[in-house]
C-alpha cells in the first residue's frame, strides 16, 4: 500500500500499434547479447509461478487426506509443500538476479550508446533542440526505464503469469465452479480500465503540480535577495501557496481514484470468495466436489484479485517506459550532419583558409551568409565586426566546421573542410568561445580537454606561453583546484583564461576568438587581453570583435552585414573608404567619450 | 501538527472497523465450512454474512487509505508553506551560508520521506491492531497450534525492517549515481561548442562511461538487497502453514479440532504477512523520518534576524515634484564584517545629499559593493549608522525602506515570468505605461518591441533566453518601475554590449535627474554618469572628487581604472 506504483503517459506519446511493434522489435534486437540470460530468468520466473499456484492445491490436498482420515498421505503432502517451498525461494531468488542483471545492462549499454550518437550529432542539431529536451532523454527517460528494469518487469510478468496460472488451475479443479467465479469479472474489468485512465490523467497531473511547486520553490529560494529587496515577501509566499494548494488537490485526486478501485476489488475478491462457498459447498455437500478443492478454492481465490490490482497499476508504467523508448530509439535514428569523409585526409602545418563563395541557410530556408569570399594569409590577424546577428559568428563556424557551409567550400592549405578528418581539424582549427565552460574537475582536468593526453609539463608549459601560469598557481591548489559545479569558484576572467590555456595546448594553425562582450575587473582583464595577444603572436586569428578598438588593432578587418561580406580592408582603408565601417567606428568613440 | 489531530482520529476509526472486518471474514469463511458444508447451517445465509463483510471492509480498505493520505497530504502542504516562507524572511546572512540545493532539498525531499511516515500511521495502527485481534482469536482456539502458527512470523517483521535498512542506502546510492550522470550530460550539453571544438568527444563519452557503470553497480546492489529479502518474507507464511498442516493436520485427525479451523489458521498466517512486514519497514522509515523532521524544525527554529522595529520610524515624504528633497543618505562611522576575522567595512563614512549622484570606486573586495548591500539593511552594521532622510535604517519599516531604495544587483536574477511582469516586480498591477517607461529608460524598450510576443515575451528556463546584458538591462528597468529614492546600480552594466552601452547611458541620465543613485562600476565612461566619485579602499573612503580631479591627484584611482580598454587606442593616428 506505501509502494502505490505510479506512472502515466501524455496522450501524445502514446504508441501506435506501429510505433509499439517498432519497439519491440529494436528492444530485442538490442536485448540479443543477454538473450541467454533473459530467456533464463523468464523460464525460472515461470517454474516458481507454476509452483506457487501448487501450494494451495497441496494445502487442499491434505485437507482431503485429513477429511478421510489418511496420516501418510498428509505427511507425504506436508514434505512436498516444504520441498516446493524451499525450492521456490531459490526460483525466485535467482529471477530476481537474472533479470536484474539483463535490465541493467541492457541499460547501461542504451546509455552509452545514446550519448555517444549524441556526441556525434552535430551542432545543428544542438541549435534545434532545447538543451533541457536532449538531457532529459539521458534522464528522465533512462528513468522511467529503469523502474521497471528494477520492479516493474519482474513483477508485471511474475503477476501476469501468476493470474494466469490460478485461472488454470481453478478451472481444472472443478471448471463449473470456476465459471461462477467468473461472475465479477465484468465488472473488475470495466472498473480497471476506467481506473488506468484516470490514473493514468492523475499521475500526469500531479507530476506537473510537482514540476511547478518544484520551479517555484527553486525561483524563491535562487531569487530570495531580489525578492527582498523589492519586499516581495508576502506576495511571494501567497504564490507559493497557491501551487503548493494546486498540487494538494491533485494529490488528493489521485488518492481518490485509488480510493474508490480498490475496493470494488476487495469487495469482488470476497464477495467470489462467499459465492465459492455458497456454491462449492452445495457441490461438497451433493458429493460433486470433495471439501479440500473448495478449500483449495478459497485460498486460491485469495490470489487471484492482488495480481488484477497490480497489473492495472503496471500496464501504464510500462506505456510510459514504451513510450521513452521509442523516443530514445528516435534519437538514435537523428542523422549526423557534419560527419566525417570516407577517405579522410590529416590536415597539418599553419594554415592559409580559403572562403570561396561561401552560403549558408538553416533547415528552414532562412538564409544567413551569402556569396563570401575571404583569404586569409598564413600569420594574418582578421577581425569580423557587424552587428548582432549579421552572421560574423556563423561565418567563424564554419571556418571551425561546426557546419557544413550550404553552398560554395572553404579550405586549409588547399583541402576541402569536409574531406579532412574532423581530429585533425580539430587540433588545427580551434574556436575559443566567449565564455569558457567548465566541466566538473579540476583547472587542469579542464585544460587537458582540449588534448586527452597532455602531460602535466605541457600544461605548465602552454599556461606560462600565454602568461597565466602565476595567476592559476595563486589559486589554493593550483592547478589542481577543483573548479566545482559550472566553475563557480572561478571567477568570469578566470573562466576566459581557462578557455585560452586549452587553445594553446592544441596550438593550432588557425585560431578563431570570439571577443567577449562582458567587462571584467580591470586587472583580469588586462590578464586576459594579455593571454589573447600571446596566443595570436605569429598564428592566423579570426577575431569577432564587439570592440571596434581591437579591431581597429587587426590586420584586416571585415564587415559582415545581412549576411554578407560588405567592407575588406585594413582600418586605414576602411576610413578612407568612408563606408559602413567608418560610421560604426565614429558612432564607437563617440559613445566611449561621452561628455 | 495540531489542527490535523480530527484527522488523525478518523483515520484510527476507520482503521478499527477496518481490522474488525478484515479479522471477522476469515472466522465466517471457518464457521461456513465448518457448519455450512459439513454441518447443516444454510450456505446462503453464511455465504451472505460473509459478503456482507466483505463490503464492509471494502469500503474500509478505500477510506482508510484516502484518510491516512489526506492527512499527510494536507500536513506536507502546511509544512512546505512553512518552510517556503520562512526562508523568504530569513536574512542574506544565513542565505550566504545556506546554498539553495540545500534548501531545497529541506522543501522537498525531507518533507517527502515526513509525508510517507505520517501515511503509515494510521494504517501503522490498523496493521497492529490487526496483529493483536488475529492473534487473541487463533490463541482462544488452540493455544497450542497458535503459538505453531505464529511462532515464524515475526521474522516477517524483522526481514522487513532489514530489507529497508539494506535496500535504502543502495537507493540513495542510485540516485546520486544518477545526479552524477545527469550533470555529466547536463555539462556536456551545455558546454557542446567547446567539446565539438575541441574534439573532446571521446573524454566526455569516457566521463559517461564511469557513470554509467557506477549507475548500474548501485543498481545492481538494490537487486541484491531485492533478491536477499523478498523471496525471504515469500517464505515466512509458508513456514507457519506447514506448521498449520503438520501440526494442526494431525490435531484434526485426532478429533481436537475442525478442518474449517484449519483454513482460519491458514488465512490468518497470510492476513499477517503484510502488516507485520509494514511496521518492520516503519520502525526503519521512523528513522529516517525523524532525521528529516529535526532538519525542517532546524530551519523553521533558525530566528529571523532582520525584522522590522516594533515601532518604526516612518522615512519623512518629499514636498513637490518639482523639487526632489528626499533620498539624502549618511554613512556614520560604519563597521562591517561578513565574518569576524575579515573585517570589510572600518570606519566607512559617507555622506551623500537628495539628488546627487555618486560612483563608488575601488579595487575587487575593496567593499564597494558591501555599501550598496547595506543600505536596503539586507544586513546589519557591527558599528555606526546608516540614515536615510535622517532615519536609521535600523529603525524604519523594512518594508518601507525596501520600497524606497532600487538595488540593481551585480547578478541578475530574473523570474520565469513575462517582461512585463518582471518589469513591474517591484509595483504588483502597474499599467503597461508605467512599464513601457521603465524599459524605456533603462534602454530597453527597443529589444522588447522587437520580440514576436513584445512585453508579453516569457522568459527564463523555459521560455526566451536573453543575452547578459538584455537581462541586466530589464534588471534595470525593474529598479526604475519603482520610482525609489535612492538608485543603487551594482555594476549594472557590466553585461552589456559595449556598442549598446551609450544608449542605457543617455536613457540613465534621466533617471539619475534629481534621484539620489549610487553607481558602482569600472568603466570611466559609466563613472563620468556622477556629480561625484568616491574612491574605496581598505573598507573606507580615501579619496573624493571629480573624475579628473581623481584622475590627476590619486594614484590608487588611476591604478584601478588603469585596464579598460574603452581607451583610445594610441596616439598614432587614429582620429
Amino acid at each position: 500500500m506505501a509502494g502505490w506504483m505510479a506512472a502515466g503517459v501524455d496522450a501524445d506519446d502514446r504508441l501506435d500499434f506501429d510505433a509499439a511493434r517498432h519497439v519491440l522489435r529494436s528492444t530485442a534486437r538490442r536485448m540479443r547479447p543477454y538473450r541467454g540470460t533473459a530467456v533464463g530468468a523468464v523460464a525460472l520466473l515461470m517454474i516458481w509461478t507454476a509452483l506457487l499456484v501448487v501450494l494451495p492445491v497441496l494445502f487442499g490436498r491434505a485437507v482431503d487426506a485429513i477429511d478421510s482420515g489418511n496420516r501418510e498421505v498428509l505427511n507425504r503432502t506436508i514434505v512436498v509443500y516444504i520441498a516446493i517451498t524451499v525450492v521456490n525461494y531459490f526460483l525466485w531468488r535467482a529471477a530476481i538476479i537474472g533479470i536484474s542483471r539483463t535490465g541493467e545492462a541492457f541499460l547501461r549499454d542504451l546509455r552509452r550508446t545514446v550519448f555517444s550518437h549524441l556526441l556525434r550529432l552535430s551542432m545543428p542539431y544542438f541549435d534545434r533542440e532545447k538543451a533541457g529536451v536532449i538531457v532529459s532523454r539521458m534522464t528522465s527517460d533512462i528513468d522511467s526505464l529503469a523502474e521497471v528494469v528494477q520492479f516493474g518487469l519482474q513483477m508485471f510478468v511474475a503477476n501476469a503469469l501468476l493470474l494466469g496460472a490460478v485461472a488454470v488451475v481453478l478451472a481444472v479443479l472443478s471448471w463449473q465452479l470456476f465459471v461462477v467465479c467468473l461472475v465479477s469479472i465484468p465488472l473488475i474489468y470495466v472498473a480497471s480500465r476506467k481506473f488506468r485512465r484516470d490514473a493514468n490523467a492523475a499521475y500526469l497531473q500531479v507530476r506537473d503540480g510537482i514540476g511547478s511547486m518544484l520551479s517555484r520553490l527553486q525561483e524563491g529560494l535562487a531569487g530570495v535577495r531580489v525578492i527582498q529587496a523589492y519586499a516581495r515577501t508576502d506576495i511571494e509566499a501567497e504564490r507559493f501557496h497557491d501551487v503548493n494548494h494546486d498540487l494538494f488537490q491533485s494529490h488528493m485526486k489521485s488518492t481518490r481514484v485509488a480510493a474508490w478501485y480498490l475496493p470494488i476489488i476487495d469487495m469482488s475478491g470476497v464477495g467470489t470468495t462467499a459465492l465459492a462457498i455458497a456454491v462449492g459447498g452445495w457441490m461438497a455437500r451433493d458429493g460433486q466436489l470433495s471439501i479440500g478443492t473448495v478449500v483449495a478454492f478459497i485460498l486460491l481465490l485469495q490470489n487471484l484479485f492482488e495480481p488484477v490490482q497490480q497489473l492495472s497499476q503496471l500496464f501504464n508504467m510500462i506505456q510510459s517506459a514504451g513510450a521513452s523508448l521509442h523516443k530514445l530509439y528516435e534519437l538514435l535514428e537523428e542523422p549526423v550532419e557534419v560527419a566525417e569523409s570516407s577517405e579522410p585526409v590529416v590536415l597539418s602545418g599553419r594554415g592559409v583558409v580559403e572562403v570561396s563563395g561561401v552560403g549558408f541557410a538553416y533547415n528552414d530556408g532562412v538564409s544567413v551568409l551569402a556569396d563570401v569570399d575571404l583569404c586569409i594569409a598564413e600569420g594574418e590577424r582578421l577581425a569580423l565586426v557587424g552587428p548582432t546577428g549579421a552572421g560574423k559568428s556563423t561565418l567563424a563556424k564554419l571556418i571551425a566546421r561546426l557546419y557544413d557551409p550550404t553552398e560554395g567550400n572553404i579550405s586549409y592549405n588547399g583541402t576541402d573542410l569536409r574531406d579532412a578528418s574532423l581530429e585533425s581539424l580539430r587540433k588545427r582549427v580551434v574556436a575559443v568561445p566567449q565564455e569558457g565552460h567548465l566541466f566538473d574537475g579540476t583547472v587542469r582536468d579542464n585544460i587537458r580537454v582540449a588534448k586527452a593526453d597532455a602531460t602535466d609539463d605541457e600544461i605548465v608549459a602552454a599556461l606560462k606561453r600565454i602568461g597565466v601560469l602565476e595567476r592559476f598557481e595563486g589559486l589554493p591548489d593550483g592547478i589542481e583546484t577543483e573548479v566545482r559545479e559550472r566553475g563557480s569558484r572561478l571567477s568570469a576572467g578566470e573562466r576566459q583564461l581557462v578557455s585560452l590555456a586549452r587553445a594553446a595546448i592544441v596550438d593550432p594553425g588557425v585560431l578563431i576568438l570570439d571577443e567577449a562582450t562582458s567587462s571584467l575587473d580591470p586587472g583580469t582583464e588586462s590578464i586576459v587581453e594579455g593571454a589573447m595577444e600571446a596566443l595570436m603572436a605569429n598564428r592566423t586569428t579570426i577575431v569577432i570583435a564587439h570592440r571596434l578598438t581591437t579591431a581597429s588593432r587587426c590586420d584586416r578587418i571585415g564587415v559582415v552585414d545581412g549576411g554578407r561580406l560588405v567592407e575588406l580592408g585594413s582600418h586605414e582603408e576602411l576610413m578612407n573608404l568612408d563606408g559602413a565601417y567608418a560610421s560604426l567606428f565614429s558612432t564607437w568613440i563617440g559613445a566611449q567619450n561621452p561628455t | 501538527m495540531r489542527r490535523h489531530r480530527r484527522g488523525i482520529a478518523a483515520g484510527m476509526f476507520i482503521g478499527l472497523v477496518w481490522t474488525i472486518a478484515k479479522v471477522v471474514v476469515p472466522i465466517l469463511i471457518q464457521r461456513s465450512i465448518d457448519d455450512g458444508i459439513r454441518g447443516d447451517d444454510s450456505l446462503l445465509g453464511w455465504a451472505f454474512a460473509i459478503a456482507a463483510v466483505g463490503v464492509v471492509s471494502g469500503i474500509a480498505t478505500g477510506a482508510r487509505r484516502y484518510v491516512a493520505f489526506q492527512n499527510a497530504r494536507a500536513v506536507e502542504a502546511d509544512f512546505r508553506d512553512q518552510v517556503f516562507t520562512h526562508a523568504q524572511r530569513l536574512h542574506f546572512g544565513f542565505h550566504d551560508r545556506h546554498q539553495t540545493g540545500q534548501l531545497m532539498s529541506r522543501g522537498n525531499t525531507d518533507l517527502q520521506q515526513f509525508q510517507n511516515f505520517i501515511t503509515m500511521l494510521p494504517i501503522t495502527f490498523a496493521n497492529l491492531l490487526t496483529v493483536v485481534l488475529a492473534s487473541i482469536v487463533l490463541f482462544a482456539r488452540d493455544w497450542q497450534l497458535a503459538l505453531a502458527a505464529l511462532a515464524g512470523l515475526p521474522l516477517a517483521n524483522y526481514f522487513g525492517r532489514k530489507f529497508s535498512q539494506n535496500l535504502h542506502p543502495a537507493l540513495t546510492a542510485i540516485q546520486e549515481e544518477s545526479a552524477q550522470l545527469a550533470s555529466v550530460v547536463e555539462e556536456t550539453v551545455a558546454g557542446v561548442r567547446v567539446v565539438k571544438g575541441f574534439g573532446a568527444e571521446q573524454l566526455r563519452f569516457d566521463a559517461l562511461a564511469v557513470e554509467a557503470d557506477d549507475v548500474r553497480d548501485a543498481s545492481l546492489r538494490a537487486a541484491r538487497a531485492r533478491a536477499n529479502f523478498i523471496p525471504a518474507l515469500e517464505v515466512v507464511p509458508n513456514i507457519g502453514l506447514i506448521a498449520v498442516l503438520a501440526f494442526g493436520g494431525h490435531k484434526v485427525l485426532d478429533g481436537d479440532l475442525e478442518v474449517g479451523e484449519l483454513v482460519l489458521f491458514n488465512i490468518y498466517v497470510v492476513l499477517l504477512i503484510q502488516p507485520l512486514r509494514m511496521l518492520g519497514m516503519i520502525v526503519a522509515n521512523f528513522q529516517r523520518a525523524t532525521a528529516a523532521g529535526a532538519r525542517i524544525a532546524a530551519l523553521l527554529d533558525t530566528p529571523i534576524e532582520i525584522t522590522s522595529p516594533s515601532s518604526p520610524t516612518p522615512l519623512p515624504q518629499g514636498g513637490d515634484d518639482d523639487s526632489r528633497s528626499i533620498g539624502r543618505i549618511r554613512f556614520k562611522d560604519v563597521d562591517f564584517a561578513y565574518d569576524p576575522t575579515n573585517p570589510v567595512l572600518d570606519g566607512f563614512d559617507l555622506a551623500i545629499e537628495a539628488g546627487e549622484s555618486v560612483a563608488i570606486v575601488g579595487a575587487t573586495g575593496s567593499g564597494k559593493s558591501t555599501v550598496a548591500r547595506l543600505l536596503p539593511r539586507f544586513y546589519d552594521v557591527d558599528a555606526g549608522s546608516i540614515l536615510v532622510d535622517g532615519v536609521d535604517v535600523a529603525e524604519a519599516d523594512l518594508e518601507e525602506l525596501r520600497r524606497a531604495i532600487g538595488l540593481v544587483f551585480e547578478e541578475t536574477f530574473l523570474f520565469a515570468a513575462s517582461i512585463r511582469d518582471n518589469i513591474s516586480f517591484g509595483v504588483p498591477g502597474a499599467d503597461l505605461a508605467t512599464v513601457e517607461r521603465a524599459a524605456r529608460l533603462a534602454g530597453a524598450a527597443e529589444f522588447i518591441e522587437q520580440l514576436a510576443d513584445g512585453y508579453d515575451t516569457v522568459i527564463g528556463e523555459r521560455g526566451f533566453s536573453l543575452s547578459g546584458g538584455q537581462r541586466q538591462r530589464l534588471a534595470i528597468a525593474r529598479a526604475i518601475a519603482t520610482d525609489p529614492r535612492v538608485l543603487v546600480l551594482d555594476d549594472a552594466t557590466s553585461a552589456v554590449d559595449p556598442t549598446k552601452e551609450h544608449e542605457i547611458r543617455d536613457a540613465l541620465q534621466e533617471v539619475m535627474h534629481r534621484r539620489t543613485t549610487i553607481v558602482i562600476a569600472h568603466r570611466p565612461a559609466t563613472i563620468a554618469l556622477a556629480d561625484r566619485v568616491v574612491l574605496v579602499d581598505g573598507g573606507r573612503v580615501a579619496a573624493q572628487g571629480t573624475h579628473d580631479e581623481l584622475l590627476a591627484s590619486s594614484e590608487l584611482y588611476r591604478e584601478v581604472l588603469a585596464h579598460d580598454d574603452t581607451e583610445l587606442p594610441s596616439e598614432d593616428g587614429a582620429p
